[in-house]
């Protein structure tokens, strides 16, 4: 009902919005202290989507999301933000999503594991017994993977790195599906900024129980310095981790049930990801990371 | 593409209905891993797939041509030099006239401007490597009667029809030819200009190219610019279309652009020096 409501209307406000948007897209605080500096209650916060600059691959799907409060623990829908359907309502390859997720385990780990062949066993230099004459079969070594206690053949052989590069394509659509999994699983919240009023870790508690945010939560700001309060209030606590835009990850995103963009990273990500989805040399990014060359 | 959009909708509303996609519910696409264990019994155990004795488990096939006693067919018949100097052939891969309508179409080419090797190199999708014999770009017919783009091209080959789908519309065309250390330069032109050597001169082309590139047919670069024009009506009236005055269009002074046979770069000339990181360029002195 909330979408059709939205979908009829969409022509009503966004003239209007996108007059508004063009004095001030980004710091949309700025904007909204101008706009209210009249009246008492601040005004809705609408901010479109500019297609002119990236046609969306389906002009069909769009996606609206609103702009929560962080001010106080009772929620208050700040505005509405218009989604790119590229990065936001993108083709949810969960394969793609696994691909990821093992990739991003495998790269950094080396595994340590050893085993000792015949040469490395300690002893095991002298022939056990001679060649003939003994009634016995013929030995040169006690350390010969035959014996107990021997070396081992074919073992594991520390260290072994596991490292290799996904192709680019697979990462930016990682991405892409990721976020347009959480969206569409209502698992992404987007809010106006991070500056809570206090420190107090019981805040975010309320927040995360009054708002049914998951059981962890990641919140992602597009500046990598977060406020003095935000990081107080999110130290004690485990389950609630922040992160600026750059170290968005999938295997983060899909660690935390929740996760909570600022307004600024959500245009960030966008800007970046339509980038790197548009960017034509894309086939040099690779070339580094390919194995068997010469 | 079309059903590509919707499946992604489709799949984005079910995802609603399932289970939070996490990290323990996630799983690669069925038989897209390989399994690189040695199944004993009846796991694929018993020869593995092999069969009993032979080539086929010892892997020790018959080298290629070889028949088995028999005087084989490559050695029956005396020495052929077909490929003689093959690997010192010049080669020109192809774009078609469809390719270059569609890089037009989709803004990977600009045609304000004079299209050149670097042109097409940069536009991400095609590229040259002159390290393996590749002197430059041919143009070709496919999609000839669909080229609707009034551009001034050059390139290093050209065939009669490809010059006449292009002067039809009013465009001009080029075959010029370059050096193998200018097509590197031209080829990434960014990274060339990194090492920040002075750009040199265009070599000319060596004895086996003259004829094409000074035949005002091929509209090469060095024929006699009243030949080209003479030849331009003539191919007008040979295809029978009405030849577009290029003096009267607007963008005339586009369209008549050409480079000097020693020059490398539209706008730069030999001697030049480019700063890429002031985005500067260093002249020589008069």
């Amino acid at each position: 009902m909330l979408k059709n409501i939205l979908g009829k209307s969409r022509q009503v406000w966004t003239p209007l919005a996108r007059g508004l948007s063009k004095t001030s897209t980004q710091s949309n605080v700025a904007a909204e202290s101008v706009v209210t500096a009249s009246t008492t209650k601040p005004a809705t916060l609408i901010l479109p989507q500019d297609y002119a600059e990236c046609a969306p691959l389906n002009r069909n799907a769009t996606r609206q999301a609103w702009i929560e409060n962080t001010d106080a623990v009772a929620e208050r829908k700040v505005g509405l933000i218009e989604l790119h359907p590229d990065v936001f309502a993108a083709q949810p390859r969960v394969d793609v999503i696994q691909e990821n997720v093992e990739w991003q385990r495998k790269y950094r780990y080396v595994s340590m594991a050893n085993t000792k062949t015949r040469a490395e066993v300690r002893g095991g230099g002298r022939k056990p017994w001679p060649q003939k004459g003994m009634g016995r079969a013929r030995h040169g070594s006690i350390r010969s993977p035959l014996f107990k206690g021997g070396g081992v053949v074919h073992g594991p052989r520390s260290p072994t790195t596991h490292f290799y590069m996904l192709p680019f394509y697979k990462r930016v659509m990682g991405l892409t599906s990721t976020l347009s999994v959480k969206l569409a699983q209502d698992d992404l919240h987007i809010i106006e900024n991070v500056d809570i009023p206090t420190k107090d870790a019981q805040f975010i508690k309320d927040i995360i129980a009054e708002r049914n945010w998951g059981l962890s939560v990641l919140i992602v700001d597009k500046d990598f310095m977060f406020p003095e309060n935000i990081c107080y209030a999110t130290d004690e606590l485990g389950y609630v981790n922040l992160m600026p835009a750059f170290g968005l990850n999938v295997y983060s995103m899909l660690k935390h049930d929740t996760l909570v963009l600022t307004v600024d990273a959500v245009k960030h990500l966008e800007q970046r990801l339509l980038y790197q989805l548009h960017r034509n040399d894309a086939t040099s990014k690779g070339g580094k990371f390919k194995l068997d060359q010469v | 593409m079309a059903h590509l959009r919707e499946t992604s909708d489709k799949a984005l509303k079910l995802l609603r209905t399932l289970p939070r996609v996490q990290i323990g519910n996630l799983r690669p696409n069925p038989n897209s891993k390989q399994n690189d264990k040695r199944g004993r019994a009846q796991h694929g155990g018993d020869k593995h797939g092999a069969g009993n004795k032979g080539s086929g488990q010892r892997q020790n096939f018959m080298r290629l041509g070889y028949e088995t006693g028999n005087q084989p067919f490559y050695m029956r018949f005396p020495y052929e030099p077909y490929y003689k100097g093959h690997h010192m052939k010049r080669q020109y891969p192809p774009i078609s006239l469809l390719q270059l309508q569609v890089l037009i179409d989709t803004n990977r080419i600009d045609v304000s401007q004079p299209v050149d090797i670097s042109t097409l190199c940069n536009s991400g999708l095609l590229n040259l490597k002159p390290a393996e014999m590749e002197y430059g770009f041919q143009l070709t017919d496919e999609g000839l009667d669909n080229f609707k783009a009034k551009i001034n091209i050059e390139v290093q080959h050209a065939n009669e029809a490809v010059i006449a789908a292009i002067e039809r519309n009013g465009g001009v065309i080029r075959t010029a030819y370059y050096d193998p250390r200018s097509l590197h330069m031209l080829s990434n032109a960014k990274k060339w200009f990194e090492k920040g050597v002075p750009i040199p001169n265009r070599m000319m082309p060596p004895q086996d190219a003259l004829d094409y590139y000074t035949d005002a047919k091929n509209r090469g670069y060095l024929a006699n610019p009243e030949e080209i024009s003479k030849d331009r009506l003539v191919l007008a009236q040979k295809y029978g279309y009405q030849l577009p005055r290029i003096e009267d269009d607007p963008s005339f002074a586009m369209l008549s652009a050409a480079k000097d046979p020693r020059q490398v770069f539209y706008g730069l000339e030999p001697g030049w020096l480019i700063n890429v990181v002031d985005k500067t360029i260093v002249r020589r002195k008069k």
